[in-house]
């Protein structure tokens, strides 16, 4: 029998929960045995009250999962009803949160240097692996894209972390580069991919596409985090399916993050 | 401990209670077991699986939809061989320790039906029965599913009979059921399971796209629950043979509906999603609203509707 996933539905309270940007949130919540599971690029699965006619939980990465406070940092984007609803979620609200979800990034042996690439709200998963490089004294070069200025988040998180360089494109260049971000990962993978043996990335999948093929031509190790509409979150309804070399692979259990030379794009 | 005997037959399976998975909705059961002791359910039913893998179909295969879920996963399975190599020990197990195993045949055709169904035959002896899920399109068919005509629908039923002694149970698509149900019972069918999901759209209306990969999907959840009760309710009226409810169940009343209205077994579907252990507390809530009902049996309750 192949393993099961090792998530549970645990108890878990509303810290904190504030805007950060333009229709993005910050939420902490306090779940300390799920805290201490998690592994940077997995994600977890939130029960949102307040709608009966909604039953489905909502898969969220997350950017910091504090063992030592119990505490989880999520940031999502309000897009829909159920975002809206985790939106108006006061701090002492109580609800359950299935994990830990998936299986996250795998920092290649020996790694010397990484590139990062997060577009949109791909931003938490790349900033939660941006600490584990820190921690592990990895230096990294990030590269952010947002649709515009106030809808770019992570820009400090990502210095605090320790990133030396950090470049940021908005789609109508109301902060950084106009463009894409993919523009200067593409560039920096040209130039210098040679310094680079990891390159992560999280956004919508045509900027993943390109940033994989990037780092292919470059020859870097390149993993994605993919998203999928998910049912369940722990491999028993395969709605998550994701087309790769080998097959069809769920993207809760194989994925969310994969090595992004198997995914077929 | 209840005072409320739960056992029931299904079909000729001894059940310890009447809870079952939906087909689809519980993998191959060991997806389930960290959550809770699945040997507490009656039975499982297994994704449906045919002789050879399906990919199944592109993204998005899911999309959320008001009461419920409307999926296009297209029958994504490893094949009879993929399964029983995979979760076969898992299963036997869950045999051994009294809940029935189901075993869910998908085909394209009926010659692909009992290619499906010899292979279980084979590599099952732990399996208690066989359900066929004539809802997948097919080939004899112009691309219809077979159930979706008593011919069709017998067909399937007469070519797989003779390959099996254990009971066989068909997966009925929402439509022509009192019909479709006589046809199989004519053809020997042991039980039925009542209903798939219903085909429905749902359309982004910004991009004018499916919000899944294919034109429709099949309906989930809570929002055909009383569809699902009455279909039961109209095949108990047209057949002898036994019924197992399913459809939008997310509570024990709704599992007592399915059995006042002529089901002797109910599964739970999308439910155990958001809530992975929703079948057992759906088996507490019954077990008790059976001793709500001063009853000593689960059995007298079954087609115990008052009109
Ligand atoms: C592994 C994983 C990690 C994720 N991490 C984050 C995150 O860190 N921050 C964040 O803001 N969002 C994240 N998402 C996306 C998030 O799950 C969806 O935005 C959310 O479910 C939308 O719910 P809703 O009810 O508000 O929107 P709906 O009204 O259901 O839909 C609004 C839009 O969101 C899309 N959507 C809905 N559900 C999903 C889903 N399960 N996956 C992808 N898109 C979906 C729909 O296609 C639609 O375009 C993640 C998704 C996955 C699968
Ligand atoms: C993701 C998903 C996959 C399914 N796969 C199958 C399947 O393989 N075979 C089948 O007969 N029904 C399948 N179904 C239908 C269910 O077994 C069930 O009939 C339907 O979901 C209604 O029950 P529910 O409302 O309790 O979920 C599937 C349903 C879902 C949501
Ligand atoms: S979300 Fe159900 S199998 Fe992946």
């Amino acid at each position: 029998m192949p393993t099961p996933s090792p998530a549970r539905v645990h108890e878990c309270t509303v810290v904190k929960n504030e805007p950060i940007a333009q229709d993005i949130f910050a939420l902490r919540i306090g779940s300390p045995e799920l805290a201490r599971m998690l592994e940077p690029g997995q994600f977890v699965d939130i029960a949102v009250p307040g709608n009966a006619m909604s039953l489905l939980r909502i898969p969220l990465s997350f950017a910091e999962a504090d063992a030592e406070a119990g505490t989880i940092d999520i940031w999502y984007a309000v897009v829909g009803d159920g975002t809206e609803r985790l939106s108006r979620m006061e701090p002492g609200a109580t609800t359950t949160v299935l994990g830990p979800g998936g299986h996250g990034w795998t920092i290649p042996e020996g790694c010397r240097r990484a590139l990062l690439v997060a577009g949109g709200i791909g931003v938490p998963p790349i900033l939660c692996l941006a600490r584990e490089l820190a921690r592990r004294n990895i230096p990294y070069t990030v590269c952010i894209g947002a649709a515009s200025a106030d809808r770019l988040v992570g820009e400090a998180e990502f210095e605090a972390a320790g990133s030396p360089v950090i470049s940021i494109a908005t789609d109508d260049g109301s902060a950084g580069y106009h463009g894409f971000c993919t523009a200067a990962a593409e560039q920096v993978l040209e130039v210098e991919g040679g310094e680079f043996d990891y390159v992560a990335t999280c956004g919508p999948e045509p900027m993943m596409a390109k940033v994989a093929a990037a780092a292919e031509r470059a020859g870097v190790t390149c993993e994605a985090s993919l998203e999928r509409m998910m049912s369940c979150g722990f491999g028993a309804c395969a709605t998550c399916a994701v087309e790769t070399k080998s097959g069809m692979k769920g993207a809760c259990m194989c994925g969310p993050v994969f090595d992004a030379k198997e995914v077929v794009w | 401990m209840s005072s409320v005997s739960m056992a029931v037959d299904f079909a000729g399976i001894q059940l310890k209670n009447p809870i079952n998975t939906a087909s689809g909705t519980f993998g191959f059961g060991w997806q389930f077991q960290n959550f809770f002791d699945v040997s507490r359910l009656g039975a499982i039913t297994t994704k449906g699986c045919a002789a050879e893998p399906w990919p199944g179909n592109p993204k998005p295969r899911m999309t959320e939809v008001r009461g419920g879920m409307m999926n296009s996963v297209g029958l994504q399975n490893p094949g009879v061989r993929g399964m029983v190599a995979e979760s076969g020990e898992f299963l036997a197990d869950l045999a051994s320790k009294g809940t029935a195993v189901i075993c869910q045949v998908a085909g394209h055709s009926t010659a692909e039906y009992v290619v499906a169904l010899e292979l279980f035959e084979e590599l099952c002896p732990w399996a208690a029965a066989f359900e066929l899920n004539v809802s997948c399109p097919n080939i004899d068919q112009g691309g219809a599913a077979a159930g979706s005509t008593p011919e069709g629908a017998a067909e399937v039923m007469r070519a797989c009979r003779p390959i099996t002694k254990r009971p066989l149970l068909v997966k009925m698509a929402p439509v022509r059921l009192p019909e479709i149900a006589r046809a199989l019972e004519a053809e020997g069918a042991d039980g039925l399971t009542v209903i798939n999901s219903i085909p429905g759209m749902a359309i982004d209306v910004h991009t004018r796209r499916s919000k899944v990969s294919k034109p429709t999907g099949g309906l989930s959840g809570p929002l055909l629950h009383p569809i699902a009760v009455r279909m039961v309710w109209e095949v108990a009226q047209a057949v002898d043979i036994p019924i197992c409810g399913v459809g939008g169940v997310t509570s024990g009343e709704d599992a007592a509906e399915f059995i006042l209205a002529g089901a002797s077994a109910v599964s739970v579907g999308m439910a155990s999603f958001p809530e992975p252990d929703a079948a057992v507390r759906i088996l507490g809530e019954l077990e008790a609203w059976a001793e709500s009902q001063g009853v000593r049996d689960i059995n007298e309750l079954i087609g115990a509707f008052e009109c």
